[in-house]
């Protein structure tokens, strides 16, 4: 009887150790977070075939598409360092729903203070010949008669054109009118994103469309940019001014 | 006596099968070795003969275009070098008439940048831009892939190629640059004279060596072009901005690239508008028609002296450039299916 419980003692610690060996996620070194981007016109949410007024040219106006290239995410670990999201490139739909969540996976595990990306795509791509997955150029991103990507596609309707509608095609990968806009994100005013490998850290993050327009004429003036040039770096500049963020959950 | 008489028969056999077998290139890209290197590798796009194959059938498949009427053999006949065919502009879909002359697409391994203005930075994405072109081939590129999958026979092509049936831009470009890279044009009398296989004749060689004196700045050898852009003096006013196009800056306007002489009995009519018809008419416009504008190019500011008797020597060099293998080679041709 004695022996029985010794024994049933022994195989119950066996068990149990064995449990722990096979569960090697109980030093997970990597996890998973989700960029979530919330797009606003001003203070309501942007949607496609939706009127706005702009609250400074004060046109009227909505969209048939609104598409635009977010690339090279980075996180900033608590202890300074950086870590950089490889192949990290991303089309952003607003005629696609799914696009709006970018879940990062692989991310090492610890507490980062601190997340970057660029808006459009890096010089590097613009200068690599054929590519694939949101670089393919099945999306309509690029431009073929002057290479390389567009970075923003913004298209649709207003009563203030004289056409009746719109085009603005940002691009530009080079010189003083490159279009590329790094914006660093501090996420310890809110909370530094805790990245364990059980959780999934959810960062959020607001992109006012509206102030694409906050220091660019209106759209009785300019209705069709399809160019790089001043007048397109000035729109992405305004445009990446209105992205903030506006929370984290671990 | 048995022997003596198979001996000649072998003989026969050989020298028979010799010149059967005429040894035009092999395939591969294999160049001359005057040739710097090529600024294309094809160290993200693997060469193998299958991609090779399903490129050339796509370069010579109107159903690229979006009514089934136009290649990219349309604008660029092997029989011209792989240029345009006599007309002054290039031809789309509908009949629609471009702006430029369709340049020959020879040794587009070596350029740097592509097209008249050079807008294009990479020889992968270039047929891309005829593609989408409403006055060319007027497609999308995602119809394009669409069209692709759904044929039987491109499903094969590309599973031949990459070993999947699915078709991707990707894919499909990097097979048409297979086939674009391997466009080579270094077989001429020019080509074998510096490899000492041939010799110039006393008029050639009168021509070579003005051509050295008076054209080798902007026609550098041995690709018989330096790929800068320049004015060469057309206008004093632009119609058509060229380089100043793509670049936004008016010192670069009115400037186009400089376009490789190779093979240019062929390659007519001239200049990026295609305005001249022949040879002796761009010889008089580098004599006495130069137009001043603030971009002209410093080396024509007073045009290119030359005599008449020196215009028939400069032309009897520039026939030399003629690549008549590239014309024939059969690797290059049309596929019969």
């Amino acid at each position: 009887m004695k022996w029985n419980w010794i024994f049933t003692l022994i195989v119950a610690v066996a068990l149990v150790s064995c449990k722990k060996d096979k569960n090697t996620d109980e030093n997970p070194t990597t996890g998973s977070v989700q960029i979530k981007l919330h797009h606003l016109w001003d203070t309501d949410s942007l949607l496609l075939d939706s009127l706005y007024v702009h609250p400074v040219t004060s046109d009227t106006l909505s969209f048939t598409t609104f598409k635009y290239y977010v690339s090279n995410i980075r996180f900033k670990k608590t202890d300074g360092t950086w870590y950089s999201v490889p192949e990290s490139y991303h089309l952003i739909d607003l005629g696609n729903g799914s696009t709006n969540s970018l879940t990062i996976s692989n991310v090492p595990t610890g507490n980062y203070s601190e997340i970057s990306m660029l808006f459009g795509v890096d010089s590097t791509r613009n200068v690599s010949g054929a590519q694939s997955g949101a670089l393919s150029t099945i999306h309509g991103m690029f431009w073929s008669w002057n290479t390389g990507y567009i970075m923003l596609k913004a298209e649709g309707l207003s009563p203030n054109s004289t056409s009746g509608s719109y085009a603005f095609h940002l691009g530009g990968f080079q010189g003083p009118n490159s279009v590329l806009k790094t914006k660093n994100f501090v996420l310890s005013t809110i909370a530094n994103s805790s990245v364990t490998g059980s959780n999934l850290s959810k960062i959020g993050i607001q992109i006012n469309a509206s102030n694409m327009w906050n220091s660019s004429p209106n759209l009785a003036t300019v209705s069709d940019l399809q160019m790089a040039g001043a007048a397109a770096n000035t729109m992405a500049t305004d445009f990446v001014s209105g992205w903030t963020i506006s929370y984290v959950n671990n | 006596m048995r022997f003596v008489l198979v001996l000649p028969l072998i003989l026969l056999i050989v020298s028979c099968s010799k010149n059967k077998v005429e040894p035009l290139k092999k395939w591969g890209f294999n160049y001359d070795e005057n040739f710097p290197d090529p600024t294309y590798n094809f160290q993200n796009n693997q060469l193998t003969y299958e991609r090779f194959l399903l490129g050339k059938a796509l370069f010579y498949d109107e159903y690229l275009s979006i009514d089934s009427t136009v290649s990219c053999a349309t604008c660029h006949e092997q029989p011209h070098s792989f240029g345009g065919h006599s007309s002054q502009f290039s031809i789309g879909v509908n009949n629609q008439i471009g702006t430029r002359n369709s340049p020959p697409i020879f040794n587009l391994a070596w350029s740097p940048t592509f097209m008249w203005d050079g807008g294009i930075n990479h020889l992968e994405v270039i047929p891309i831009a005829p593609i989408t072109n409403p006055v060319e081939m007027n497609e999308t590129m995602s119809n394009v892939v669409q069209k692709l999958q759904n044929s039987a026979r491109y499903r094969k092509l590309f599973k031949n190629a990459y070993g999947s049936e699915e078709v991707t831009d990707e894919k499909l470009l990097k097979a048409l640059t297979q086939f674009l890279a391997m466009i080579i044009s270094d077989q001429s009398k020019y080509d074998k004279v510096k490899r000492g296989e041939a010799s110039f004749t006393a008029t050639e060689q009168s021509g070579y060596d003005l051509f050295v004196q008076k054209c080798s700045q902007c026609h550098t050898e041995p690709l018989f072009t330096d790929y800068s852009y320049r004015n060469n003096g057309l206008d004093q006013t632009f119609t058509d901005l060229g380089r100043g196009l793509i670049t936004g800056n008016s010192s670069d306007n009115g400037k186009f690239k400089v376009p490789s002489l190779r093979n240019v009995e062929l390659t007519y009519p001239y200049m990026h508008d295609g305005r001249f018809f022949t040879l002796s008419q761009v010889l008089d416009h580098y004599q006495t028609g130069i137009q001043q504008s603030s971009t002209l190019d410093p080396l024509l500011q007073s045009g290119i002296a030359l005599t008449s008797s020196e215009k028939q020597q400069l032309i009897a060099f520039l026939k030399t450039l003629t690549d008549y293998e590239l014309l024939g080679n059969k690797w290059l041709m049309e596929p019969h299916n």
